[in-house]
């Protein structure tokens, strides 16, 4: 009984936080039908710059978290403009994008370990205080993470639903020709696309840096899981990334609190493999039409 | 396979015309540049051995071999065929660690284990495409990762057979080349290397200018129509998964062998983008790329040797640069330019 609460709550804590990683790349993946490697970084910049500024630079919480995603958005920006759109519409796109972001993703993790060297770095507490259930230990700061995780969630669906630039997006990702026969700006929705991306990694950096510790290779897992979860969840489609992503993170708990740690990642990947030769569309196999 | 297509016309009558034998690429190799580059490779080492530092050139060019091979296999699959498989690296592993642990804890005659690298890999990679290859794009990219990531996990915790604690195989037996005395040594892994590098390069020369290649290209430049003229995709793509796996996995079992071992080190991200970087810099889907590309890298390094910190930024910076601005690759880039002076010197457009 311990054992399975213990895996719930670990389980919500990784999904809210997995949830994040994956709705940017589902994104990008829906809108332009690019593979973002470089998304790992991008969780890499946010966690490292909220470590400078809380950490070196004593500066409050909240500022260190505004300035930590805008940071992440702004070289996400940085990304599309002199990465991807000289490559728009040309041929090769798809390796050519792919090589782009890797390329990109090597600078920015070079230049974390250049800059901060491989030592990992430990977030101080922000929020103090933990209590327990059981035998299990729950501390604030976690419970503050999943709720930022959950808020931005619903801001995000919120946003994709009801306001004009949200609206555009979803259009450019069920059919590119018809959104932009219909006036919808296709570029300005891309550069959009790739800032809300690459906040929403930068924000999941920011936050689970805070309960784990930070090193220059530590996008990578989290981009992978990320995948991981996009993929189940049926790329492009927005509900299933984060139904997926909740799944995906009670099973990783559970394989870690059943079996031990070790087991997490192949335990995750055996169960994709499994999963994608019987439901390759994913759990909410929207096939090509249908997305968001 | 080639024969089931009944395409396959080895010797060419003598008198088809220049385009007619364009047409049928493979059956008119070059055949006196291949003998050129033949003899400088074999009369080479004599050349390096007596260079000050020429042990480690050769081995420098050694290592070129191994790499160029693991190099035009992956290229094969991901540049030619469009497969965007990460998994090249891991089949190289499964090759290197087949024979090791035979020869290191069987006692097998590493000669004759070697033999068994390729097959394992050739399984292994059929277990990988079987699920993989009907599936795409960012699908691929994903199980192919997985698997990488299975495999390093499985070295590195695995039981003490595999993983060693950590460390992976040590001192797995060398190739009986030693018994010839200390200067034959290295030269004999030399031949060897340039043996299998050699054979590589023709049965991928082969492949790329036969009916494979050529519906390949059909299938990557214009899918339908590949798959409505009868190209069968997923039995192409499993037969070229399954080829580039049995030199890669040679590739890996030669360098277990003439490291004497087999490290987890080898299965991190950065070597698999050194690896990706050659393919990318000398040209993607090209005959040439890989092959410049890894000599260029292997050789590059040692040059700038003070820029070591700098290597994986450098090297970054240079795949982001190439896809912007030349996505074909420098060997494309620059023969484009060759023919493009030429033609000027010459003051008239003909055709390419």
């Amino acid at each position: 009984m311990e054992q399975l609460f213990q895996a719930i709550y670990s389980g919500i804590l990784y999904g809210s936080v997995y949830g994040l990683m994956a709705l940017g790349l589902t994104l990008i993946w829906g809108s332009l039908r690019m593979l973002n490697l470089a998304h790992g970084s991008l969780y890499l910049v946010g966690g490292y710059l909220a470590w400078t500024i809380i950490d070196q630079l004593h500066l409050p919480l909240l500022l260190a978290f505004l300035l930590a995603v805008a940071g992440a958005a702004l070289v996400g920006l940085i990304l599309q403009l002199a990465l991807i759109n000289p490559l728009l519409g040309k041929e090769g796109w798809d390796s050519a994008s792919l090589i782009a972001t890797l390329g990109a993703s090597i600078v920015l993790e070079s230049a974390a370990l250049l800059i901060y060297g491989p030592q990992v770095k430990q977030m101080p507490t922000v929020v103090e205080g933990q209590f327990k259930i059981g035998t299990v230990l729950i501390s604030n700061q976690a419970l503050v993470v999943i709720a930022t995780a959950v808020l931005f969630l619903v801001l995000m669906s919120v946003f994709l639903r009801a306001s004009r630039h949200g609206l555009a997006i979803r259009a450019i990702s069920q059919n590119m020709d018809a959104a932009r026969l219909a006036g919808v700006p296709a570029r300005t929705a891309f550069l959009i696309v790739m800032c809300i991306s690459a906040a929403l990694a930068g924000l999941a950096g920011v936050l689970l840096s805070s309960i784990f510790y930070l090193a220059p290779t530590s996008g990578f897992v989290p981009m992978v899981k990320a995948l991981v979860v996009t993929i189940f969840g049926g790329l492009g489609s927005v509900k299933g990334t984060i139904w997926a992503a909740y799944t995906i993170g009670l099973l990783e708990a559970a394989l870690q609190v059943y079996l031990g740690a070790g087991w997490a990642l192949p335990g995750l990947f055996l169960f994709m493999i499994v999963m994608l030769v019987v439901r390759p569309n994913g759990l909410f196999g929207l096939g090509e039409v249908r997305r968001l | 396979m080639i024969q089931d297509q009944g395409l396959s016309t080895r010797e060419a009558p003598a008198t088809l015309s220049r385009l007619q034998r364009s047409a049928i690429p493979w059956a008119n190799p070059n055949r006196l540049m291949i003998g050129v580059m033949l003899l400088l490779a074999v009369l080479l080492p004599w050349l390096t051995l007596r260079l000050a530092g020429g042990r480690f050139i050769t081995h420098l060019l050694i290592t070129f071999f191994v790499w160029g091979i693991v190099t035009q296999c992956w290229n094969l699959i991901m540049g030619v065929s469009g497969i965007y498989s990460f998994g090249q690296l891991a089949l190289y592993a499964v090759g290197g660690w087949t024979t090791g642990i035979l020869a290191l804890h069987f006692g097998w005659n590493p000669l004759i284990s070697i033999w068994l690298a390729p097959i394992a890999a050739v399984v292994a990679a059929l277990i990988i495409g079987l699920p993989t290859l009907r599936l795409r794009g960012a699908y691929v990219v994903l199980l192919t990762l997985a698997f990488h990531e299975l495999l390093r996990n499985y070295v590195v915790n695995g039981p003490t057979l595999v993983s060693g604690g950590g460390y992976g195989l040590r001192d797995v037996p060398k190739l009986p080349f030693e018994q010839f005395g200390g200067g034959w040594e290295i030269l004999l892994y030399y031949y060897f290397g340039l043996t299998l590098f050699a054979i590589a390069t023709y049965a991928i020369w082969r492949i790329l200018h036969s009916p494979i290649g050529m519906a390949f290209r059909a299938l990557r430049d214009s899918e339908d129509y590949a798959v409505s003229r009868g190209v069968d995709r997923f039995r192409f793509k499993l037969f070229l998964f399954a080829f580039s796996a049995c030199f890669t996995g040679l590739a890996g079992g030669f360098m277990t062998h003439y490291q004497g071992a087999a490290s987890p080190s080898l299965l991190t991200f950065g070597v698999m983008i050194n690896l990706l970087a050659m393919i990318v810099l000398g040209g993607w889907g090209t005959f040439w790329g890989p092959i410049v590309g890894t000599a260029l890298l292997t050789a590059l390094p040692e040059v700038l040797r003070a820029a070591e910190a700098y290597r994986n930024l450098t090297l970054g910076i240079a795949l982001a640069l190439i896809a912007v601005l030349a996505p074909r690759g420098l060997v494309p880039l620059v023969s484009q330019a060759i023919r493009t002076l030429v033609r000027r010197l010459r003051k008239q457009d003909g055709p390419i």
